[in-house]
C-alpha cells in the first residue's frame, strides 16, 4: 500500500511541477464549459424550462459537467499505450506491485489536481453568474452523487485500460483509443444531457454503460431520478463496472501472456 | 522568388507524399482516427438537428443558419488542420531531435516545423464537410455576390490568422520544452466557434473577438455571408489577421535564437 | 591552407529550472520559479585549418556536444565569435548550411516508417540537387558504404549498424565541405565501428572535407584523428598532436615479465604499481624515470624468463586523463 502512496505523490509533484501543461488543460476545458453553458442559455431564451430544465438546473449540469470532467475522464490509456509501445512496461512487470494499482495512484494524483482546479473554476463561474444554481438539499442526494461517480470514475478507467491493452497486440492502438474516446465523451452526456436525443436514440445509448458516467449522476444531482429508479441505476452501473473490470483485467492476462511470447 | 517557392513546392510535396507512405504503414491507427472523427462530426450534427426539434431559433438564427456557422467551423478548422498539421508533432520534432536537423538544414525550419506534411485523414474528412456545406448552401436564400466574396476573402483570412496561431504554439515549443502541448488549448478553445457568437454573453463575445479571436476565425465569414457584418468589422478582421503574422513571426525568430537544443 | 574553423571565446550558458524537493516545493514553484545557469562551453578558442580531421574529446557533459552544435548554427552562444567556412554558423545562410552536415550517432534525420530511399529525395529537394548529381553522389555513397538493398526497407526494419549507414548517406548526400560528427560509432558492434571509422578516413581522403568528430571510443580518435582537441568542463585542456598528448601525459611505461617459477606479487609491489598478475606473468606499472632501475632489480631478484618494456596505449592514457578529470 505505502508504495501506492508514494507513487501517488510523486506523480502529484509532478503534475504540479509542469504547471504551463496544467494551466493550459484547465483553460482548455474551462473554455468548453463557457461555450455550453452559453448555448444552453441561448436555447432556453426566455423560456421557463427546455428539455424539462430550468434555467438553474441547465447551469447546474454545466457546472457538474466540469467537475465531473476532471474526476471522471483523465485515465491513464495514452500512458499505457506510449508505455507498450516503448517496451517501458517491462521494468513494471518485473516489480511486485500491480500495474493496475499503480497506474489508478497516478490517475488519483492527477485527479486530485484536475477536481481541485475544477472546483475553482466552477466557484469562480457561479461568481460571475450569480445565484441561480441547483443545490440539492437532502443529504441522501449527494451521498448517491459521490458514490454515483466513484463508481463512473472506475468504470471509465477500466474501460480505457481494457481498449489501451490493445496496443499489447499493435503499434496501432492509437486510433481506437482516440475513436472509443470521442464517442464516449458524446455518448456519456459531456456534450450535451441525452434528452436532446430522439427517444429510440436515447434507449439505444442507455443500453450501453456509457451514460452511466456523466448523464447519470448530474441526474442524480438534479434529483431528477426517484430514489428506487436511483438505486436501481446505481446497481447497474456497479454491474457494469464488475464487467469492465473482469474485461480488462482478462484483455490485461491475454496481452501479457502474447508480449511475453513475443519477448516485447 | 519564383525559384525558391518552386523548391518549397518541391519540399512540400515530398513531405505530404512521405507523409502518406507512412500514414499507409498505419492501417488500423488511421481508421481509428478517421472514425473518430466522423463520429464527432455525426454526433455534432445529429446534435444541432435535434435541438431544433425543439426550438425555432436559437439567438436569432434558425436551424440552416446555425448549420451554416457550423460548417464553416469545420471547414476553416480542416482546411488548417490538412495544411498545418505538423505542428500537433512540435514538442516531439524538438524532444527527439528532429528540429536539430531542421535547423542545419537549408530550408526554413518554421516551414518544416508548421507546413510541410499534409494530413490524408482530414483530406477524407473533408470531403462530407464540403458536401454538407453545399447542402446547407442550397437551402440558403439568395445572397449578393458581394455575400460570397466578404465569405471567401474571410475564410482565407481565418486560415491566415489561424496559421499566426500555429507560429506561436510551434515557437512555444521550441522555448519552453516543458509545454505538454500548447495547441490542445488552440483546440479546445476552438471549440467555442462552433456556434455563432450571438449565444455568449456580451462579455465573452468581446473577449472572443478582440481578446482570443476565434470569432474572427471562425465565425465572421458566415456573418458576412448572411450580410450581418459591418464593414468595419471585415476592415478589423483583415487588419488583425496583418498584424498577426509578422508579430508571431518575430516570436518565432526570438524563440529559435534562444534554442536550447535537448542534450542527446 | 584556408582556414575552415575558427573560434574566439565560444561561450554558452544554459538555464534550467531549479527544482525544490517534496510537495510543498513543487505548489511553490507553481507561482514562484528560480533559475540556475550552467556554462556548458567556456570561452573557447581553436582553429582549424580545411581538410584537417580533428578528434574532439572529453568527459560526459566537457562541452562537445554543445560546441558542435554552435559550429553547426544550431545554437546561438551567449558570448564569443565563430566562423565556419568563412560564415557566422547561426545566422544560418543557405549556402553555408549547403555545405556542411552534422551527425549525431543518437539522433536520427531519417523517416522511421518508410524506405531511407524517400529520405534521401526530400534531402535532395532541400538541398536543391540535379537529379544527375543526385544520383552520382547516391551511387558512390552506396558503394562506399555498401547499402544496396537496404535503401529499400523502412527504416525500422534496418539494423542499427545498417541505419547508422543510411545515416551518413543522408548526411553527405549534398558532399558537405564540413562534417560535423557527433559519436557516430556510438552502440555500434566491433565490426561496424570499423567500417563506419574507414568510410570516415576515406571521406577525407576523397573530398578533401574538413571532419570534427566527437567519441567515447578511443580507437576511432586513435585511428583517425592527429590532432585532438581535449576539453574539459567547458574549458579548453589541450589542442595539439595526439602523439605529445601521449608523451605529456603518459610519465609511466609497463615493464612485463615472464617468470620460470610462482612469485609472491606482494614483493612485486615494491617495484611498481602491478596491474595484472597471472600465468605467472606480470605487468607493472613503472615511473619513466625509474624504468632501468626496477627491470634491473627484477632481473637480480626474480626467476624471470622474458622481459619487456611497452609505452602504455593511447586509449589507456586518455581514459587516465578522463578519469582524472
Amino acid at each position: 500500500m505505502k508504495t501506492y502512496w508514494v507513487a501517488y505523490q510523486i506523480a502529484l509533484q509532478e503534475t504540479l511541477q509542469r504547471r504551463s501543461t496544467l494551466i493550459m488543460d484547465r483553460l482548455g476545458g474551462f473554455a468548453v464549459v463557457v461555450s455550453l453553458y452559453s448555448f444552453w442559455t441561448a436555447l432556453i431564451g426566455d423560456k421557463a424550462t427546455f428539455l424539462g430544465y430550468t434555467r438553474a438546473e441547465m447551469l447546474t449540469y454545466v457546472l457538474a459537467l466540469n467537475i465531473l470532467r476532471s474526476f471522471v475522464f483523465t485515465g491513464r490509456g495514452w500512458q499505457l499505450v506510449g508505455e507498450i509501445s516503448s517496451g517501458r512496461i517491462s521494468s513494471y512487470l518485473i516489480r511486485p506491485l500491480s500495474y493496475h494499482g499503480y497506474a489508478l495512484a497516478l490517475d488519483l494524483a492527477q485527479k486530485t489536481i484536475h477536481v481541485a482546479a475544477a472546483a475553482l473554476e466552477v466557484g469562480l463561474l457561479v461568481l460571475c453568474v450569480r445565484g441561480e444554481l441547483f443545490l440539492p438539499q437532502d443529504p441522501a442526494t449527494w451521498v448517491l452523487f459521490g458514490v454515483a461517480a466513484l463508481l463512473s470514475s472506475l468504470l471509465f478507467f477500466f474501460l480505457e485500460f481494457m481498449i489501451s491493452s490493445l496496443a499489447f497486440w499493435t503499434s496501432e492502438s492509437g486510433g481506437p483509443l482516440f475513436c472509443f474516446e470521442l464517442f464516449l465523451q458524446f455518448a456519456a452526456g459531456a456534450f450535451f444531457p441525452l434528452d436532446v436525443l430522439p427517444a429510440a436514440l436515447r434507449r439505444a445509448l442507455e443500453a450501453t454503460p456509457f451514460p452511466y458516467m456523466v448523464y447519470f449522476p448530474v441526474r442524480i444531482f438534479l434529483e431528477k431520478v426517484p430514489p428506487l429508479e436511483g438505486m436501481r441505476m446505481l446497481s447497474m452501473e456497479a454491474l457494469w463496472l464488475a464487467a469492465a473490470y473482469a474485461a480488462a483485467t482478462t484483455v490485461w492476462k491475454r496481452g501479457m501472456r502474447s508480449y511475453a511470447a513475443e519477448g516485447g | 522568388m519564383k525559384a525558391l517557392l518552386a523548391k518549397y513546392g518541391r519540399i512540400w510535396l515530398r513531405t505530404s507524399a512521405m507523409a502518406l507512405q507512412a500514414q499507409l504503414t498505419y492501417r488500423l491507427g488511421s481508421f481509428g482516427f478517421l472514425l473518430g472523427k466522423m463520429i464527432r462530426l455525426f454526433f455534432f450534427f445529429a446534435f444541432m438537428a435535434a435541438v431544433f426539434q425543439h426550438v425555432e431559433t436559437v439567438a436569432g438564427y434558425s436551424l440552416v443558419e446555425t448549420a451554416l456557422f457550423f460548417m464553416t467551423f469545420n471547414l476553416i478548422d480542416m482546411t488548417a488542420q490538412i495544411l498545418f498539421r505538423c505542428v500537433y508533432g512540435a514538442r516531439r520534432t524538438v524532444n527527439e531531435g528532429d528540429f536539430d536537423f531542421y535547423l542545419v538544414q537549408p530550408c526554413s525550419p518554421l516551414f518544416r516545423m508548421t507546413c510541410s506534411t499534409v494530413d490524408f485523414l482530414d483530406v477524407v474528412t473533408i470531403i462530407p464537410v464540403i458536401v454538407m456545406t453545399g447542402m446547407v448552401f442550397a437551402r440558403l436564400p439568395p445572397l449578393g455576390w458581394e455575400n460570397y466574396a466578404a465569405y471567401g476573402l474571410l475564410m482565407v483570412n481565418g486560415v491566415g490568422l489561424i496559421y499566426a496561431i500555429h507560429i506561436l504554439v510551434a515557437a512555444l515549443a521550441v522555448r519552453t520544452q516543458e509545454l505538454e502541448s500548447a495547441i490542445w488549448i488552440y483546440r479546445d478553445v476552438m471549440f467555442m466557434g462552433k456556434f455563432p457568437m450571438d449565444v455568449y454573453a456580451p462579455a465573452v463575445r468581446w473577449a472572443l473577438t478582440v481578446g482570443i479571436p476565434i470569432a474572427v476565425m471562425t465565425t465572421f465569414p458566415a456573418k458576412a455571408l448572411l450580410g450581418r457584418l459591418s464593414a468595419g468589422w471585415v476592415v478589423y478582421a483583415l487588419a488583425l489577421t496583418a498584424a498577426a503574422l509578422p508579430l508571431s513571426w518575430m516570436f518565432w525568430r526570438a524563440s529559435v535564437a534562444r534554442y536550447t537544443s535537448s542534450s542527446s | 591552407m584556408a582556414v575552415a574553423i575558427e573560434t574566439r571565446g565560444l561561450t554558452k550558458d544554459y538555464r534550467s529550472p531549479l527544482k525544490e524537493p517534496g510537495l510543498w516545493g513543487g505548489v511553490k514553484s507553481l507561482f514562484d520559479r528560480k533559475y540556475k545557469d550552467t556554462r556548458a562551453v567556456d570561452a573557447v578558442s581553436f582553429r582549424i585549418e580545411e581538410g584537417e580531421l580533428v578528434g574532439f574529446l572529453g568527459a560526459n557533459g566537457a562541452g562537445k556536444t554543445t560546441t558542435l552544435k554552435m559550429l553547426s548554427g544550431l545554437l546561438t552562444p551567449t558570448a564569443g565569435s565563430a566562423t565556419a567556412l568563412g560564415r557566422v554558423p547561426w545566422k544560418r545562410e543557405a549556402d553555408f548550411q549547403r555545405s556542411i552536415s552534422l551527425v549525431m550517432g543518437q539522433r536520427s534525420q531519417l523517416w522511421w516508417e518508410i524506405p531511407a530511399y524517400e529520405t534521401f529525395k526530400l534531402n535532395q529537394a532541400i538541398y536543391g540537387l540535379s537529379d544527375k548529381d543526385f544520383r552520382e553522389h547516391l551511387d558512390e555513397l552506396v558503394d562506399l558504404l555498401g547499402l544496396g538493398e537496404h535503401l529499400s526497407v523502412p527504416v525500422k526494419k534496418l539494423s542499427l549498424g545498417q541505419r547508422m549507414r543510411a545515416e551518413l548517406a543522408a548526411a553527405l548526400l549534398h558532399r558537405p565541405r564540413l562534417l560535423l560528427l557527433d559519436e557516430p560509432t556510438i552502440g555500434l558492434d566491433v565490426v561496424m565501428q570499423k567500417n563506419v571509422r574507414e568510410f570516415i578516413k576515406a571521406y577525407n581522403k576523397r573530398s578533401g572535407a574538413t571532419i570534427m568528430l566527437t567519441s567515447h571510443n578511443m580507437t576511432d580518435v586513435v585511428e583517425l584523428c592527429r590532432r585532438v582537441i581535449v576539453i574539459e568542463k567547458g574549458r579548453l585542456l589541450y589542442d595539439g598532436a595526439l602523439d605529445r598528448l601521449v608523451e605529456r601525459y603518459a610519465d609511466h611505461k609497463i615493464l612485463r615479465a615472464r617468470f620460470t617459477a610462482a612469485v609472491d606479487p606482494a614483493e612485486l609491489a615494491e617495484l611498481g604499481v602491478v596491474v595484472k598478475y597471472e600465468d605467472m606473468t606480470v605487468s607493472l606499472e613503472v615511473p619513466r624515470v625509474k624504468i632501468a632501475a626496477s627491470a634491473a632489480a627484477l632481473l637480480r631478484t626474480h626467476p624471470v624468463a622474458d622481459l619487456n618494456v611497452e609505452e602504455v596505449a593511447i586509449d589507456d592514457i586518455v581514459r587516465r586523463l578522463f578519469s582524472h578529470i
